[in-house]
């Protein structure tokens, strides 16, 4: 019987906390028969039970329009499955439009908790007539169409498991002018029949996403009752997918990782937020908004944190930047594109050493590229932003609690080393919601560094000097304008010891080394990695961030073809030390990652010991989906056929 | 001589000598407009009684950029990037509100690549003195034109300008900027009631100084060089700063006609009628001197526009009174017990 090393989605929050504070975690794996495995990449991983039913292991695809309120139907739809206690991942696949262009929802419900898209569809649902023919062209012969037949588009697949529903003529006798918003929760009432999903859970899940406006929930509550009631009357289930309900050991809620990050960032004691609006970044900027009025309001109305929407990314960052030399915690949330145009800003912050957080939801690029995708492509860009020599620290979450806790520790780092900080998420992670426990209050107080705000104390320093290092970590003191104490011009030019300008070569060169010195010293202060250690240390895979989410289908698919895999998770850069132990001690070490040009590779291969770098080789990959599972599986074991001739 | 007494130091209301707002040694060319700047903001902090520690000295990059090391050595300061001194002052003043933001900014810092951020810190209405060093040239690249060159004005070198000049005045008037003067580094006692009024000023306050360039665009056929500006200055009106310490009974009345205008603090700016009589409060009569300025190859100075009535940034960010760098930790850190409210509402 083959047992994963670690289960990492059912009752998963508990787990993945404790992994978290015991960062290196070695889990005794059970020897592996593989003639039992029942796991290939291109099947359904449980397979039929005996009665025939597939239950709590399939995919379920969603072709609507953007704009029509599907997102609302298919939030439903997420919510309820999630409700009975069954584990389920929503993928918004959205175009960067706001009206019109296709959508598609992808649904996968997994009692192994996985949570990548599916390698097949097992229930397509077609609203869409744009994408009509590509979506029924491309499902697999047995797969069950949910169409609305009212939208006068040819049914020409016999090898699929038809269900014709009337959406549109149905959503017209409730509410014609509505019919468009409404067509969509109808097919959610068909599912809701066909899969057996309970009522109670559909109607608190109707309520959730209309809370409070109860013209919207009686409407939708109806709609969802003709969908039932139609299907009920009309459709002979002919299918085999079933869901059954679970019970969590604790429980859970759903919560994007936008939203995550900016309520960390509220409990990080953020005082400036300054940002423009950019896909897929705006939520979390606009989550730190909304919780403002609840968290950040004194007593007399005002407001102990300011927004400002800059005019552009440069502005932004000039704010923070400006924010942090004044002695406050700023803040910006942006992606990619943002963050080209912020570089010469982000040098001016690491080379006058000031204090300041950056959030990039990463989306495809180059350029402009896929602004509604995913990808793990900036992190080359944050590690060593802005012209001449830099280096910045980077946060990585991969999971909803670690934008929380990273949300707060960022400006606890960003101030101890007087630098720029970053946090890398991702559209996937960002903007998806994930099942989580709860968000644990910071476990430290607020780390300000070493900004001398007394008097007495800077009257005790002997011949203050701004960028001195008095402690030997490279890291210096600091005084705030307005506090009359040793003041400088603070400047992005050369400087000495005291911040006075100056072009002498030893004092540019000292002044290089010791920032290098600074950051290099952060490196076992930042979140450790995440390490799941099978005891052979045969081969080790290296990956970060929303990875997390397709790690363990990946791990089960790669064990099942009879490998031992351990796991390290990258959570920060620079590289912790416990990153180069873990290639040392296994013989084959994969880099794996959502790009095309092996970015954390790349910065693997540049800072490992010369003897190791043959040991590392890379699996990257990207087409602004998702990644999946059996997609990645599959590189890695290519790879591994390659390395071993 | 040695038994005569030592010469007391002269004080401002708050007791400091005149070197406690001084700075280090001018590197620019002997005899530039932009030292003519610094030693009127020394004397303006100075007699004003502002306290430097609470002065932030801001910058971008250029000659006039530069200044912030030649003028009040007890303020901090920051010499940001080019063009991008407004969001960073923004950033700052958002954390400490209390401090007086003083910016020096040139042509081809504000005129050209930092025109959006000016364009934004005026329609913020951010609380700030911004004054442009504008001698019509990028001088430490070695004297390309800018942006506000005019036309037909002619560098040392090359042929004249034929591209249509960016008035930052104008352009500021348009913006609804609350405070619009323009000035000469040659006209010290303008320059210095301008400057002081605009430290009165609770807004923005744009100060755009024609300081010439005496390598680049000091010879004949420039608009902008010393002989030129003073031959083709039309003074607006003349202008007193009369603070807030000195009854205004006391203060002799002039005999010609006059407007007194109160600014934020309480202290006055008076505007004593030249010739035409120029009403500030009137935008459009702003334009059309500048219009006419521009037509006759003339250079206005002066009081051109102010507005009192707008809220300024700090108004609009509904922060609190005091700055938020003074926030104690608690606050700025929500308790334990919101986030099990909030976990449990997640819950539910």
């Amino acid at each position: 019987m083959h047992h994963p090393k670690l289960r990492r989605n059912q009752g998963l929050q508990g787990e993945i906390n404790r992994t978290q504070r015991q960062h290196v975690q070695r889990v005794v794996s059970y020897p592996v028969d593989i003639n039992e495995m029942r796991i290939t990449t291109r099947i359904n991983l449980k397979g039929k039970n005996e009665m025939g039913k597939v239950v709590n292991d399939f995919t379920i695809n969603i072709a609507t329009a953007n704009g029509t309120g599907s997102q609302s139907a298919n939030l439903i739809l997420l919510q309820s499955i999630f409700d009975m206690g069954i584990n389920i991942s929503g993928k918004n696949l959205f175009p960067s439009n706001i009206s019109g262009l296709p959508t598609w929802y992808i649904l996968r419900i997994s009692d192994n908790g996985y949570q990548a898209p599916g390698d097949l569809t097992n229930i397509q649902v077609l609203v869409n007539k744009d994408t009509w023919e590509a979506d029924l062209g491309s499902v697999e012969p047995g797969t069950v169409v949910i169409w609305n037949s009212d939208a006068k588009m040819a049914m020409d697949r016999e090898d699929v498991i038809s269900y014709p529903v009337p959406m549109t003529k149905m959503a017209r006798t409730l509410n014609p002018k509505l019919a468009k918003l409404v067509t969509n929760i109808i097919y959610v009432g068909v599912l809701a029949e066909m899969l057996g999903i309970e009522q109670s859970a559909l109607e608190s899940a109707v309520e959730k996403q209309f809370s409070g406006k109860a013209s919207a929930i009686e409407l939708n509550t109806k709609a969802l009752s003709l969908g039932r009631d139609y299907a009920k009357d009309e459709l002979e289930k002919q299918d085999e997918f079933v869901l059954e309900a679970r019970v969590r050991d604790q429980k859970q809620f759903f919560i994007e990782g936008n939203e995550a990050a900016a309520l960390g960032a509220i409990y990080g004691g953020v005082q400036l937020l300054a940002w423009y609006p950019i896909t897929p970044s705006s939520s979390l900027a606009e989550g730190i908004i909304n919780w403002i009025p609840k968290l950040r309001r004194d007593d007399d109305g005002s407001d102990n944190c300011a927004v400002v929407q800059a005019e552009d990314e440069l502005a932004a960052a000039g704010m923070i930047i400006g924010a942090g030399w004044a002695g406050g915690r700023a803040m910006t949330a942006t992606s990619g594109p943002g963050i080209s145009l912020m570089q010469e800003f982000i040098g001016l912050a690491y080379f006058a050493e000031v204090p300041c957080v950056f959030w990039d939801v990463c989306r495809v690029g180059p350029s402009t590229g896929l602004p509604t995708r995913t990808q793990q492509s900036d992190l080359q860009m944050l590690y060593e932003g802005s012209h001449g020599d830099t280096q910045h620290i980077v946060l990585i979450p991969g999971t909803v609690e670690e934008c929380f806790e990273f949300g707060w520790k960022a400006f606890d780092i960003s101030e101890q080393f007087q630098t720029p900080v970053f946090g890398l998420s991702d559209l996937d992670l960002g903007m998806n919601r994930w099942a989580t426990t709860g968000f644990e209050y910071p476990d430290e107080d607020m780390n300000r560094g070493k900004t001398i705000r007394d008097k007495d104390l800077f009257e005790a320093m002997e011949d203050f000097g701004r960028y001195k290092d008095v402690d030997g970590d490279g890291v210096p003191y600091r005084t705030l304008p307005g506090s009359g104490m040793a003041p400088i011009l603070y400047r992005g030019t050369g400087h000495d010891k005291y911040g006075v300008y100056s072009e002498k070569p030893h004092i540019y060169h000292d002044l290089m080394e010791r920032l290098k010195r600074k950051i290099n010293g952060t490196r076992d202060h930042l979140p450790a990695p995440i390490i799941r250690e099978e005891p052979e240390c045969e081969i080790g895979v290296i990956y970060f961030g929303s990875m997390e989410n397709s790690i363990q289908e990946i791990d089960d698919i790669v064990e099942s073809k009879g490998y031992k895999m351990s796991q390290l998770r990258v959570r920060a850069l620079p590289l912790h030390n416990d990153v180069e132990e873990f290639v040392r001690q296994h013989k084959h070490v994969i880099v794996m990652e959502i790009n095309r040009d092996a970015q954390l590779w790349g910065i693997l291969r540049k800072e490992l010991p010369d003897d190791l770098v043959s040991r590392v080789s890379s699996v990257a990959y990207s087409d602004g989906m998702p990644p999946s599972g059996s997609k990645f599986a599959d590189l890695i074991l290519a790879k591994l056929q390659e390395v071993s001739q | 001589m040695s038994d005569r007494p030592a010469r007391a130091i002269k004080l401002n209301v708050i007791n400091e000598p005149k070197d406690s707002y001084t700075g280090g040694k001018s590197t620019l060319c002997p005899g530039c407009g932009h030292d003519q700047i610094s030693s009127v903001i020394i004397n303006a902090a100075w007699e004003n009684g502002i306290d430097p520690t609470k002065i932030a000295k801001m910058s971008g990059i250029g000659c006039s950029s530069k200044t912030p090391a030649y003028y009040l050595g007890q303020s901090h300061g920051f010499n940001t990037v080019h063009g991008r001194m407004p969001s960073v002052t923004t950033g700052a003043y958002t954390i400490n509100k209390d401090l007086l933001y003083l910016g020096v900014s040139g042509d081809g810092d504000s005129a050209s690549i930092g025109i959006g951020q000016l364009i934004h810190a005026i329609r913020r209405n951010m609380d700030m003195v911004y004054i442009v060093e504008n001698n019509g040239v990028y001088g430490l690249t070695k004297g390309q034109y800018s942006a506000t060159a005019d036309i037909g004005s002619k560098k040392k070198k090359g042929a004249p300008n034929e591209q249509q000049p960016i008035d930052l005045a104008a352009l500021a008037i348009n913006l609804g900027c609350t405070f619009v003067a323009r000035s000469f580094s040659g006209s010290k006692k303008q320059l210095t009631s301008l400057l002081k009024a605009a430290m009165s000023h609770k807004g923005f306050a744009l100060i755009d100084v024609i300081s010439p360039c005496v390598t680049f665009n000091n010879n004949d056929g420039s608009l902008k060089s010393y002989q030129y500006v003073k031959e083709n200055e039309i003074t607006l009106h003349m202008t007193d700063y009369i603070d807030n310490r000195q009854p205004m009974e006391e203060i002799e009345v002039p005999e010609g006609h006059f407007r007194d205008i109160t600014l934020h603090d309480g202290s006055t700016i008076r505007l004593e009628t030249i010739s035409e009589d120029h009403d500030p409060s009137d935008a459009m009569a702003a334009l059309t001197a500048l219009h006419n300025a521009e037509q006759g190859k003339k250079h206005v100075t002066g009081l051109l526009y102010f507005n009192s009535d707008k809220p300024s940034l700090a108004e609009d960010l509904n922060l609190p009174d005091s700055p938020l760098l003074d926030t104690p930790a608690d606050v700025m850190r929500p308790s334990k017990a919101s986030l099990d409210e909030i976990n449990a509402a997640f819950l539910a």
